[in-house]
C-alpha cells in the first residue's frame, strides 16, 4: 500500500522532471516575448524525427543521434521565431499563437511526408534498473532527471551569473527599459528562442530514448504536457515550470495507478481546470504590481 | 554661448494615426541645464523616447554634436552618449539595485571601470548602498529615483535625458533629485529636463521649451520672461 504510493510518487516526479523541461522551454519563451508558442512542441518533435533518421538510416550512436535532435529542434524552433515572433511584432500576441499554430501544422506535414510509417523506433538510452528496497527505478528515468535537475542548475547560474542572464532578465520585465540601457533585444528575443528550443530538445531525446519510439503525435503531446505544467507553476515563472511539471507527473502517476490509465490524462485536465478556477496564476504566481504593468504598457 | 550637443529639427513622431509631435525643434547646449515644460499630452515623453530611440520619428533629424541618431536602435543611441532617465522610473523590479547598476552599463564592456563606477554611485547615494542586495521594487519612490539616476550615469552619458524625475515624489525627495541634477551638471552632464514641476525646473533651467499640442510654442531664459505666465502655460496649456 505505502510501498504502492512511494513508488507511483517517484514515478511521477522521474517523469515529471522531463514535463519540467518542457515546461522551463515553454515558460522562457513566455517570460521574454509574452506570447504564447503553439508550435514548441511540433519543433521538438521534428527534432526528435532528425533524431531517428540517423538512427535508422545510418545506425548513428546514442550522442550523434542526441546532437541531431538537439540540432534538429533548435533549428526547428529558430525558424518558428523568425516566422510567428520576429516578423510579427510586439502588440500582436493573438497574431503570433495563430500563425505559431499554422507553423505547427506545416512541421507535422512535413514529418509526415518524409516519414509516412507514422511510428518509428528511437534508440534507447539506459538499459539498466535500480532496486532499492522494495522499490524499482528505471535507469532512463534516473538519467532523465539528472538531466533535468542539471539542466535547472545551468539555467540558474545562466540567469542570474551571465551578463546574457542580465539581458535577458531585464528583457521578459521590460523590453522598452532594456532597450535604452543599451540591451539589442531582438537578439535576446532570439537566443531566448534557441535556449528554450534546445531545452526541449533535451527533454524531447529523454522521452524518446524512454518511450523508445515515435510518432508525429509527439508534439501536440509535447505542447500539451510543457503548456499544462507551465500553467500549474505560473506562466513565466521557471521555478513554476519545473513545480508545475513534477505535479503534473505525481499527479499523472497517482491517478494512473489508483483509478486506470484512462483516467490519467482527465485528472490532469481535472486538477489544471481547478487551478484555472482557484489559483489561475499558479503556483507561483508573478506578483507584479499596477503600476509597474501600466508604465511598462506605455512604451 | 556653448556649442549645442544635441540638436532636434522638425521631428515628428506619430502612435498610428495620432501625431503627437508635429515638427519639433529645439537644441540643447553643451554642459547646460535645458528644460523641456508643457501641459499632460503635449508630447515631452514622446519626445524623450524619440531621442532615445525607443519611438521612431516620421521625419526629421536628431543630432548629437552634428552626429545623426533618428531612426537609429536605442543601444547605438546610448553608445553615442545619451542616457534616459524614463518617466516612472522603470528600474527593473526583480533584480538587485547592483544588477540594475550593471543593466545600465550594458553598452559597456570595460569590467574594471564598470565596478568603478558602480562604487561612485554607491558613494554618491549611500541608500543604494546600503539595499544593493535588494530588489529594486523594495525601494521606495525617491531611491528608484536615484537608482533610476545612478543606472542611466552608469553608460556614462554626455547628454542626459530626464523624464519627470520628481514625479509622485515627497517635496523634500524632489529638493533632493533637484540638488543632484545640479550637481551632475556641475561635474559637466548636460541635461535635457522634462518637468511638471515648473517652479523648480525654471529655478535650474539655463534655458526652457515650452510645448504645446505637438509643437514647440516659446523658448527662453529664465529671469528673462514672465515665469507666472509660462508657469500657467506650462500646466494649464492655455494661450497667453
Amino acid at each position: 500500500m505505502i510501498v504502492d504510493f512511494v513508488q507511483n510518487t517517484l514515478d511521477g516526479i522521474f517523469v515529471g522532471s522531463s514535463y519540467s523541461l518542457l515546461a522551463i522551454g515553454f515558460t522562457l519563451i513566455f517570460g521574454v516575448m509574452r506570447r504564447l508558442n503553439l508550435s514548441y512542441g511540433p519543433s521538438i518533435m521534428l527534432g526528435t524525427f532528425a533524431g531517428t533518421l540517423l538512427f535508422v538510416e545510418f545506425e548513428a550512436g546514442l550522442l550523434a543521434v542526441a546532437a541531431a535532435t538537439l540540432a534538429g529542434a533548435v533549428l526547428a524552433g529558430v525558424y518558428v521565431e523568425r516566422v510567428c515572433f520576429w516578423a510579427i511584432r510586439r502588440g500582436a500576441a493573438l497574431a503570433s499563437m495563430v500563425s505559431s499554430f499554422a507553423i505547427w501544422m506545416q512541421l507535422e506535414e512535413i514529418v509526415t511526408v518524409v516519414f509516412p510509417d507514422r511510428t518509428y523506433p528511437f534508440p534507447p538510452l539506459a538499459d539498466f534498473a535500480l532496486e532499492p528496497g522494495p522499490f524499482f527505478v528505471r535507469g532512463d528515468h534516473l538519467v532523465m532527471f539528472a538531466c533535468a535537475a542539471a539542466i535547472t542548475v545551468l539555467l540558474h547560474l545562466l540567469l542570474y551569473r551571465t551578463r546574457f542572464g542580465l539581458a535577458l532578465r531585464a528583457v521578459s520585465r521590460n523590453p522598452a527599459a532594456a532597450a535604452f540601457v543599451g540591451i539589442n533585444t531582438g537578439l535576446v528575443l532570439f537566443s531566448a528562442f534557441a535556449l528554450a528550443s534546445a531545452i526541449g530538445g533535451v527533454a524531447g531525446y529523454l522521452i524518446a530514448a524512454a518511450d523508445q519510439q515515435i510518432t508525429p503525435f509527439f508534439g501536440l503531446w509535447a505542447t500539451f504536457k510543457g503548456l499544462i505544467a507551465m500553467t500549474l507553476g505560473g506562466m513565466g515563472s521557471i521555478p513554476g515550470a519545473i513545480a508545475g511539471g513534477l505535479l503534473l507527473g505525481i499527479i499523472e502517476a497517482h491517478s494512473g495507478w489508483y483509478l486506470g490509465t484512462e483516467y490519467r490524462d482527465l485528472s490532469a485536465y481535472a486538477v489544471l481546470f481547478a487551478f484555472l478556477v482557484f489559483r489561475p496564476g499558479g503556483l507561483f504566481a508573478q506578483r507584479q504590481t499596477l503600476r509597474s504593468q501600466l508604465a511598462a504598457r506605455r512604451v | 554661448m556653448s556649442e549645442t550637443l544635441l540638436k532636434v529639427s522638425d521631428v515628428a513622431t506619430a502612435y498610428g494615426a495620432i501625431e503627437a509631435l508635429k515638427g519639433v525643434s529645439l537644441s540643447a547646449a553643451d554642459g547646460e541645464i535645458t528644460c523641456l515644460l508643457g501641459p499632460n499630452g503635449a508630447g515631452k515623453t514622446t519626445l524623450m523616447m524619440t531621442i532615445a530611440g525607443i519611438l521612431k520619428p516620421r521625419r526629421g533629424s536628431i543630432t548629437l554634436r552634428g552626429e545623426e541618431v533618428a531612426g537609429r536602435a536605442p543601444r547605438h543611441i546610448v553608445e553615442r552618449g545619451i542616457a534616459l532617465v524614463p518617466e516612472n522610473r522603470l528600474v527593473f523590479p526583480d533584480m538587485t539595485v547592483e544588477e540594475n547598476l550593471r543593466a545600465g552599463a550594458f553598452s559597456r564592456d570595460d569590467a574594471a571601470e564598470i565596478g568603478r563606477d558602480v562604487e561612485a554611485m554607491f558613494t554618491r547615494f549611500p541608500r543604494l548602498r546600503e539595499r544593493s542586495a535588494q530588489n529594486a521594487g523594495t525601494l521606495s519612490g525617491g531611491e528608484q529615483q536615484m537608482l533610476a539616476i545612478s543606472r542611466a550615469l552608469m553608460a556614462r552619458p554626455k547628454l542626459l535625458l530626464m523624464d519627470e524625475p520628481s514625479l509622485g515624489l515627497a517635496p523634500l525627495i524632489v529638493e533632493d533629485i533637484f540638488r543632484i541634477i545640479r550637481e551632475l551638471n556641475a561635474e559637466g552632464t548636460t541635461i535635457f529636463l522634462v518637468e511638471q514641476n515648473a517652479h523648480m525646473a525654471l529655478r535650474i533651467a539655463n534655458h526652457f521649451y515650452l510645448i504645446e499640442q505637438g509643437r514647440v510654442v516659446f523658448d527662453g531664459t529664465p529671469g528673462e520672461v514672465e515665469e507666472e505666465e509660462i508657469i500657467k502655460r506650462a500646466y494649464l496649456g492655455t494661450e497667453v
